[in-house]
């Protein structure tokens, strides 16, 4: 299909290139280039697969709607190049055949010019087997998965990731425990599939040992389940517990503890320690208190840092009642690094030139990350490190100390240091130029 | 729940309806005679045998517009079943001819209409039945030859066919082009070492797992040879029925069939679910994790409505299309085994795991996460003394492998329809035809280009190939009030060959056309004939996924 865009276009320019000599005075408007799947006079549509409903889906159902209402704000200040931006969801539940068929439908159906922040690593994986994005040259953006697979940029070309990889997560926390739990008996809980896999790779690397590891298969968290895996992680006399799943998992582990008297030092691993879904599950607060957390997005309680102000106002008055947290800052600041790709692709975006723009500045987008998007021409990582924080009594995540203490790392066997990175300010109002 | 053994493929085997009631049937194995026909108006028939003793049949009508179109009928085992084995048993071996499509289901509208529009058809029973490419070959050319000379009328012959009837018309295409003008292979089975491998490999690893008891192949010579198929037959369907009980056990201990060998239990031991088990033997094959009920998208309102076709409804489609896997597997290796004189299934070199690698990930849940996949290829792998590889004889496979191959190369034109999800015949053997046909393509048109260079004017080669996918629905499992999915058949897509009468018809005009101009006509007028037919698609961005032990 790629090729024969670029044929089409290649006749297109040849056409010009002929009539140019011989025509006079031609309406510049006849010349117009085909416009790119997606993309007309007045819209830019982009697509998101992820469950909206389902046993996985509490927490990350927010994502569209945090999406939207910064596209919304961009598009009542006069769009991308005076395009508005919309968003076609589609609810997966987390089940990676699903995922295929809606992406299938927001390809060939809802014809979108990407695919932004679809959810999952199985379904991910998925998607790039079955429906073929990279050899379609569509353009997969900002994936919300930190499984470290998907910046390898040979094997998905138009895949970008946004999140630290889990390798990354995992190596991170083991410094974080050699630093403050030095001595303890450790115990993991993972999802057992490759979003598990790469944290376990993170703390071999690392050096971490474990106590007891409990997997579980996606899909398999329950009231059912939970009681073996406390049992377990129990059994060994586990002092600090680390919960490396999705949040439902984390829900239902710090659920059943409580339950069985069970409470050692939780270390919640990022994609499941939002705790207005750990909640909203029925977990009290108190349950959270002094667990640690970790998060490379500023504290969603930071009234001082501009990006949260900001969003959260937005926020507010789009979706009135709904609780600003870790979920709903990922997809506003992924909907905000996409409204800059979209302008880097020039006056007519087009696939090509959206990925073409990103391997090119995306190293300079603004983004409310507290660390750099490592964006070029021969590198896909998003961002490379975390900061670690405790909950309050409210379960709100805040820094250790009051201050952000930021580490970096990469995927493979480099060193965890601390990072120097200094965020640049803000666009003025939120709004890339 | 109930899920029927019976799918099309057995409807197929057991079919007797055809054209017998119109025919003067002749006895198999006479020395060639006739055609005979009846002379009726409007359409008479005429039946006869050729050389080998093939009977065939001939229908004309008085309107005859000088097309005829010569069917190739699918896979029938060459052995009787005796009754009491579930699915198949009661099967005996017809040479019945069938002349067109939908016959074996008792379905003769594609026959009536096609007739009406002044098309003779035409099909032989073959001499014999099981994998038998070459005899049906030699058939078709002396019938083709029969009839022209019967009916000197005739300007143009299409040759159809469909599952094993495919491959026939795509090896007829290949070897015969100045006899045929146009080719329709349908839901095509692909070479014989491939569709062996596909079916064996499940079987291989449904008896390394779930009852050693099942020889699995390398049967013995003659009545022994047979009554071990046989048994083995029965064994795949009675411990099926035990798999199929214990998919939704919650108790993955309690979930296997009693028959397990020492390496299954040790897995039920270890928590994996029976239902991960054979969901990997489907993965490993290539056993389509989409049947005719089974989605692996929906779920049933309620608590399990991401549960069910996360972690369930894969291996319930495994389990509907995998009844024909392992069927497939016996009848055709014993088969084969006697027409090469030994054990023609081999997997001493195959590597199970690189094989699912990409949909371990897919399916994970369902396989119960990688501590599971990795016990359960652990336990498949030859490290394992309880999973003994089976090896095959050089001589045999070398026998089996120079039975006709069909290659790929294109001279008539071709029209393709094969089901996405297709448990028999997949869809990746239609694609590598297709594949291959790309490569053909691009040279023509390379050559035509240089042609060009020296003044000449460029003119672009026709295609002459046209793949039809018949497409499954969004989703089409269903559920009845207490949650508990419904058993369905013909689901487009799915099941094998499951194709309606305006699939058909679509395909006949595209090949009366094709015989007529040389080429595909792919125009408005064709896109709209697609369309109107209902769970096609052409689109050439559409890829099936080839099968896995290509190149291996």
């Amino acid at each position: 299909m790629k090729s024969l865009h670029r044929r089409k276009l290649i006749s297109a320019s040849a056409i010009l290139a002929v009539t140019a000599l011989t025509a006079t005075a031609v309406p510049a408007n006849a010349f117009s280039p085909k416009s790119e799947v997606g993309v007309s006079q007045t819209e830019i549509k982009l697509g998101i697969t992820l469950p909206m409903t389902g046993v996985a889906s509490p927490g990350y159902n927010k994502v569209p709607a945090a999406m939207k209402a910064y596209f919304d704000y961009v598009n009542a200040n006069g769009g991308v190049n005076g395009r508005k931006v919309t968003l076609v969801v589609k609810d997966d539940g987390y089940v990676p055949t699903q995922a295929v068929a809606k992406t299938n439908e927001l390809i060939l159906k809802d014809r979108v010019l990407a695919l932004v922040a679809p959810l999952g690593t199985a379904n991910n994986k998925a998607v790039a087997a079955s429906v073929n994005p990279g050899s379609r040259g569509v353009p997969v953006l900002f994936v919300n998965t930190g499984f470290s697979g998907f910046a390898d940029s040979k094997k998905f070309p138009t895949t970008y990731p946004i999140l630290p990889s889990y390798v990354m997560e995992a190596k991170i926390m083991a410094e974080y425990i050699k630093d403050n739990f030095a001595g303890k008996t450790i115990g993991l809980l993972y999802q057992d599939d490759d979003f598990g896999t790469d944290a376990l790779a993170g703390f071999k690397s690392a050096g971490v040992k474990f106590a007891a590891t409990v997997g579980y298969a996606s899909g398999s968290q329950s009231a059912t389940t939970g009681p073996g895996w406390i049992t377990k992680l129990k059994a060994a006399n586990c002092d600090v517990v680390i919960l490396f799943g999705v949040s439902s998992a984390t829900a239902v582990a710090l659920g059943t503890a409580a339950a069985m008297k069970y409470a050692p030092q939780w270390i919640l691993g990022s994609v499941g320690g939002d705790a207005t879904t750990i909640k909203a599950a029925g977990v009290p607060a108190g349950v959270l208190y002094n667990a640690v957390g970790a998060s490379f997005l500023p504290a969603t309680t930071d009234a001082t840092d501009e990006y949260v102000s900001l969003f959260s106002g937005i926020y507010a008055k789009a979706v009135p009642g709904s609780a600003f947290d870790n979920n709903v800052l990922l997809g506003m600041n992924t909907a905000f690094v996409t409204v800059q790709a979209l302008k880097a692709a020039g006056a007519n975006p087009t696939r090509k030139s959206l990925l073409d723009a990103i391997a090119a500045k995306g190293s300079t987008f603004a983004s409310a990350g507290l660390l750099p998007l490592n964006y070029s021409a021969t590198s896909h990582v998003g961002y490379n490190g975390y900061w670690f924080g405790k909950y309050s009594p409210t379960g709100d995540l805040k820094p250790v100390g009051g201050t952000y203490t930021l580490y970096t790392t990469d995927s493979g066997t480099g060193a965890v240091v601390k990072s120097t990175y200094k965020r640049p300010a803000m666009p003025a109002k939120g709004l890339p130029n | 729940m109930r899920i029927s053994h019976k799918s099309r493929f057995t409807t197929l085997v057991g079919a007797a309806a055809l054209v017998a009631a119109s025919l003067t049937m002749v006895p198999a194995h006479a020395a060639a005679t006739g055609p005979l026909c009846d002379g009726k108006v409007p359409v008479q028939t005429c039946g006869g045998t050729t050389a080998d003793g093939a009977p065939y049949a001939m229908q004309v009508p008085a309107n005859f517009n000088g097309t005829v179109l010569l069917y190739s009928h699918g896979y029938r085992p060459n052995v009787a079943v005796p009754v009491g084995i579930p699915g198949y048993g009661g099967y005996t071996v017809a040479n019945t001819p069938e002349t067109a499509p939908g016959q074996s289901d008792k379905n003769m509208s594609p026959t009536t209409t096609l007739l009406t529009q002044g098309y003779a058809l035409m099909g032989s029973g073959f001499s014999r039945q099981g994998w038998n490419i070459d005899a049906a070959l030699a058939t078709n050319v002396e019938l083709i030859d029969t009839f022209k000379k019967k009916f000197t009328t005739t300007k143009h012959v299409v040759a159809w066919g469909q599952s094993l009837g495919g491959i026939i018309t795509q090896a007829l295409a290949e070897k015969y082009p100045t006899l045929i003008d146009a080719a329709a292979p349908l839901c095509m089975a692909d070479n014989v070492n491939a569709e062996l491998t596909m079916a064996g490999d499940f079987l291989w690893g449904f008896k390394v797992l779930f009852n050693p008891a099942i020889k699995g192949g390398n049967y013995s010579a003659g009545t022994a040879g047979y009554v071990e198929a046989m048994t083995d037959l029965k064994l795949f369907f009675t411990t099926l029925a035990e798999v199929q009980a214990g998919i939704t056990q919650v108790d993955p201990t309690k979930s296997w069939p009693s028959t397990s060998s020492a390496t299954g239990k040790a897995l039920a031991a270890a928590g994996v679910p029976v239902r991960s088990a054979l969901l990997l033997l489907g993965l490993m094959s290539g056993v389509s994790t989409q049947s005719p009920s089974f989605d692996s998208v929906a779920g049933p309102d309620g608590a399990l409505k991401t549960t069910f076709p996360l972690a369930v409804s894969p291996a319930l489609a495994v389990l509907e299309n995998g009844a024909n896997a392992g069927a497939l597997a016996i009848l055709a290796i014993s088969d084969v085994e006697a027409q090469a004189g030994g054990a023609v299934f081999d997997n001493t070199k195959t590597d199970y795991s690189a094989r699912v690698a990409d949909s371990s990930v897919i399916f994970n849940a369902a396989l119960s996460g990688n501590t599971a996949i990795t016990a359960m290829l652990g336990a498949l792998s030859p490290a394992n003394p309880g999973a003994p590889r089976a090896v095959g004889n050089p001589d045999a496979i070398a026998k089996m492998n120079a039975l006709t191959q069909t290659t790929g190369k294109i001279n008539v034109p071709s029209i393709y329809m094969v089901g996405v999800s297709d448990p028999i015949t997949p869809a990746g053997a239609t694609q590598r035809i297709v594949d291959k046909y790309a490569e053909q393509y691009a040279a023509a048109k390379a050559a035509a280009a240089k042609a060009s260079y020296n003044g000449g004017t460029y003119v672009a080669p026709k295609s002459k190939v046209l793949a039809i996918w018949s497409v499954t629905p969004k989703t089409w499992t269903k559920f009845d009030a207490a949650g508990l999915p419904i058993a369905q058949a013909k689901t487009p897509g799915t099941g094998h060959c499951t194709f309606t009468t305006a699939n058909y018809l679509t395909v006949s005009k595209f090949l009366v056309d094709a015989a007529s101009s040389g080429s595909i006509n792919w125009d408005a007028a064709g896109r709209r004939a697609v369309r109107a037919s209902k769970g096609l698609l052409v689109d050439p961005n559409f890829h099936a996924p080839l099968l896995k032990y290509y190149g291996e």
